[in-house]
């Protein structure tokens, strides 16, 4: 009988520790009710999910203080500690979480494309695919808006910038010599693959104070963190041969790229515009290493680059050709490491050295120069919590030139730049963002501090659309060109405004951007050209406005993409040698690219076209009185590709610019002396050729059937 | 020493019933998915997971149903955030399991997702990821009925637009059938799905 009131009094108080409920209600910010949360106690299985009304209870037998977990899609995990006795009809408030795809994102002044970037507005493959490119990452991007194609030198022109006023960063690493060797009217090409990126974000303006010593825009390539598998890719062109290997460890992966090119055989069946001595000849590698660590990840990239050709070049003001011999060589070396560390700290480190060197023949001058660049970065994250995130880090540039002139006139400089910022990011809801920040730098060369602000801000208006604005103060030392003569400069300088609107829906996307640029204190000479007894000043002015449209639509019909872009832009300039404020030589007014790209299942084949029209360029015509008063005519210029996929590893790729054959002409060159009936002699500058045609074969080998190297094309 | 006999008893008892709550809990998980109520399962196997610190299988269920659900077209507005969900419980799984075969076909199937989500932008980046875990998940168990299906599945979903020749994929799915019918769960909530699929498969293979 003892027994069994024991039994009776054990299982009864064995039952009654059972039972605690807890009960309250799951509302959101605006305190609407979330029905489908899931509400438990942490470690146990009591709990439940909210019902319709927000309502939740349920029993338990933990006790006393214990954590509360609420959690819901795309909500911030709710942890919160209760006394389970005690818990009854409380309200819990779940924020909405800001790392969902729908939040609203700063984009003003930005085209990202990459898996991770959240509002891509091109895709990683769009850079490789688009007709007219032929695996030439910056041609890609002059199909997007606020770019302007000047096809005689090739460079990305930005919103009435030089080239030079965009800054190309590897892994947020700065590379000095972004582009490959050439000549005058000769266009280069970048002297990246795309076979290495993963995310590729361009800027035309209005970014983060990370980023300095650039007016016009910054180009961030991002190297994959990851190889995918090991791989072998060879290609065979028609300009020359590629070879790539990747190498897949547990924690690291090694990818080893090279390329020969040479265009001595195409020249011979498709004669160009040059005259060639040795058509253009390359060798060029690029290698990457990635070593993955428990909390972080290392990276090594390094390329290099040999080129060289040699041709005869018409000048106006000579009566024989100029015949220019050019060799170039280029290392790269690109390190950084990654790590994410405990109290929500993130630290990046990262160090570049880049050497290009060139030796140029002038007839029977030779010209020999060397830059030497160095890049040091330390930058640290921290999170404050899950809505802000502060950034802070500082750059070190070290710089060095040399150039001498049939080995007597000297000329270069040693410069080093010291800069510093902070930014902080700030979500103040899912539908309102901001980043402010602000960078100083000194520049030990020319002896100038700088301090620029940065700010943008976006707002989401309703499911599919945003508003963003962004303000800043960009500033760049003087180019080379003038640096090496002179040290007597300011830094120049530009201010961005620029107001965005996007609007994105399933695959359609909207983008249209209004922005307003404003220069000083950029370097005026008074002599033809930058030379070692040129005066130099920086009272040089200008100014920007526009506005860029992109819509892109792989929706309406099935198997086709595209993307429209137009751009309007109103830019004058007074700097270099000119006597007035007028609109510069490489600024079309009106610029419209439509790239298109189609799948036919049944051919195998994606068939891809790039139109592009620009309306005419100023140029200066010394016939007339008026400074740059002459406009060259429309710009037309219709590209084709066709990738046929032979077997799922073997692809045949062909292309050709231009296909309509438009004598298209960038600008004239004119004789610095009249002739003899007073007048100033003048010579077009034109493409190198009407139409470029290309055919390569392109063969993946993997364990993996199922890779080829459309991406790369 | 009755007494003791009886807290001893109630004692096991306890035991019992805590063992009773993972099937129990477990069980009800697997009906509520059965019933289609995805978020209801969710949320029980992610209680499970908590209460079970060291057992893959909730976390394994958790990404199990989110990436089944993600293929209907009816949570097309949720497919990111599921597959987020998924994504975080597989990692986790894989945590308390590493090379799991099961995990990475798992695994191998949200990447698929991916691929279905957005054709243009993921099939060429994620093929390579899925058949990478295939090839992982095949080298560890050969002769897992899962992995030689599911792998032989996705080829021939891909060989319908690369025009590969299928017949040696659908020996494979045969093979996995043979495969599925030797082969013995550890227990009751491991992973055993798979056969009326192959099944299928294989008929339209004909």
């Amino acid at each position: 009988m003892k027994t069994f009131y024991a039994l009776v009094f054990l299982f009864s108080v064995y039952l009654s520790t059972a039972q605690n409920t807890v009960s309250g209600i799951v509302v959101d910010e605006k305190n609407k009710p979330v029905a489908g949360a899931n509400v438990f106690i942490d470690g146990t299985y009591d709990g439940s999910t909210s019902d319709e009304k927000g309502n939740f209870s349920f029993t338990t037998e933990a006790k006393g203080n214990q954590i509360l977990v609420i959690s819901y899609l795309a909500f911030e995990t709710l942890k919160i500690a209760v006394d389970v006795a005690n818990c009854k009809g409380k309200t819990f408030k779940l924020k909405e979480s800001v790392n969902t795809l729908d939040a609203v994102v700063v984009t003003a002044g930005t085209f990202s494309a990459g898996e991770k970037s959240r509002v891509s507005v091109l895709k990683p493959l769009d850079i490789v695919t688009t007709a007219g490119s032929a695996g030439n990452i910056i041609a890609a991007l002059q199909t997007l808006p606020g770019t302007q194609t000047v096809g005689e030198d090739g460079r990305l022109f930005v919103r009435g910038g030089e080239a030079d006023e965009t800054q190309t960063f590897v892994d947020g690493i700065r590379v000095a010599q972004p582009y490959g060797a050439s000549t005058n009217n000769v266009p280069t090409r970048g002297r990246f693959s795309p076979f290495l990126f993963s995310g590729i974000a361009f800027s035309t303006g209005g970014y983060s104070a990370e980023y300095g010593e650039a007016l016009s825009s910054v180009l961030l390539l991002n190297t994959q963190d990851e190889a995918d598998q090991n791989k072998t890719d060879i290609s065979l062109m028609t300009v020359g041969l590629g070879l790539s290997n990747t190498q897949k460890w547990q924690k690291s992966s090694l990818s080893v790229n090279t390329a020969y090119i040479d265009l001595a055989a195409y020249q011979k069946a498709i004669p160009q515009n040059v005259d060639w001595n040795r058509p253009y000849q390359s060798l060029s590698g690029e290698t990457v290493y990635r070593y993955s660590l428990n909390n972080g990840i290392f990276k090594f990239y390094a390329a290099f680059d040999a080129a060289r050709f040699d041709l005869n070049q018409e000048d106006i003001n000579q009566p024989e050709k100029v015949r220019v011999n050019l060799n170039n060589n280029n290392f790269y070396l690109n390190t950084s490491y990654k790590g994410n560390f405990s109290g929500g700290w993130q630290l990046f480190t990262g160090l570049s050295y880049g050497y290009g060197q060139n030796k140029v023949d002038l007839n029977t001058n030779r010209l020999n120069n060397a830059e030497q660049a160095s890049h040091m970065k330390l930058k640290l994250t921290k999170k404050l919590s899950e809505r802000v995130k502060l950034n802070f880090g500082s750059d070190y540039f070290i710089t060095r030139f040399d150039e001498d002139y049939n080995t007597a006139f000297n000329s270069g400089y040693d410069a080093v730049i010291a800069a510093v910022y902070a930014e902080a990011d700030i979500f103040f809801s899912k539908n309102f963002a901001a980043k402010v920040g602000v960078r100083a730098s000194n520049n030990n060369y020319i002896d100038q501090n700088s301090f620029s602000p940065r700010a943008s801000v976006a707002y989401k208006v309703s499911k599919n659309s945003q508003f963003s604005f962004a303000y800043g103060n960009f500033e760049q030392a003087p180019k080379q060109e003038y640096l090496k003569y002179s040290n007597d400069f300011k830094t120049e300088k530009a201010s961005h405004y620029i107001l965005n609107y996007q609007y994105v829906k399933k695959n359609r996307t909207l983008r249209t951007e209004l922005y307003l640029k404003k220069y000083s204190d950029l370097v005026k000479y008074d002599t033809d050209g930058a030379q070692y007894n040129s005066q130099f000043n920086n009272n040089g002015t200008g100014f920007a406005k526009g506005l860029d449209v992109f819509w892109r639509d792989g929706n309406s019909i099935k198997n086709l993409e595209y993307w429209i872009s137009y751009s309007y832009i109103d830019s004058k300039r007074n700097y270099k040698n000119y006597v007035a404020e007028v609109t510069p030589g490489f600024v079309s007014t009106h610029s419209l690219s439509l790239v298109t790209k189609y799948w036919i299942s049944d051919w195998k084949s994606q068939i891809g076209f790039t139109h592009q029209f620009n309306s005419g360029r100023p140029y200066n015509n010394p016939n007339e009185t008026a400074f740059m008063n002459g406009k060259t005519k429309l710009y037309n210029s219709l590209s084709f590709n066709w990738a046929y996929l032979l077997s799922q590893q073997k692809i045949l790729y062909f292309s050709v610019s231009n296909i309509l054959g438009t004598q298209n002409v960038f600008g004239y060159e004119y004789a610095k002396t009249p002739n003899s009936n007073g007048v100033y002699d003048r010579r077009e500058i034109a493409p190198t050729a009407d139409r470029f045609f290309f055919v390569g074969f392109f063969w993946t080998i993997s364990d993996n059937k199922k890779d080829n190297q459309l991406k790369n094309l | 020493m009755k007494t003791i006999i009886t807290a001893f008893t109630l004692f096991i008892c306890s035991l019992v019933t805590a063992q009773g709550q993972y099937e129990q809990g477990m069980g009800k998980a697997m009906l509520l998915w059965k019933e289609g109520k995805t978020e209801d399962a969710t949320a029980m196997f992610e209680r499970i997971a908590s209460a079970e610190k060291s057992n893959w299988l909730p976390n394994y269920y958790v990404g199990m149903v989110n990436v089944t659900a993600s293929f209907n077209p009816v949570n097309k507005e949720k497919v990111p955030a599921m597959l987020d969900k998924a994504q975080s419980a597989i990692d986790n799984a894989g945590l308390l399991s590493p090379n799991n075969p099961e995990i990475m076909v798992l695994q191998a199937m949200l990447y698929t997702a991916l691929i279905v989500q957005d054709p243009m932008t993921n099939g060429m980046k994620y093929s390579g990821k899925t058949m990478e875990q295939y090839y992982k998940a095949l080298a560890i168990a050969p002769e897992n009925p899962r992995v030689v299906f599911c792998k032989a599945d996705f080829e021939i979903n891909s060989a319908r637009w690369t025009g590969a020749d299928t017949k040696p994929l659908c020996e494979q799915v045969a093979k996995s059938i043979d495969l599925f019918a030797k082969f013995k769960p550890e227990s009751a909530f491991h992973p055993n799905w798979g056969l009326e699929r192959a099944e299928q498969t294989l008929k339209n293979c004909k």
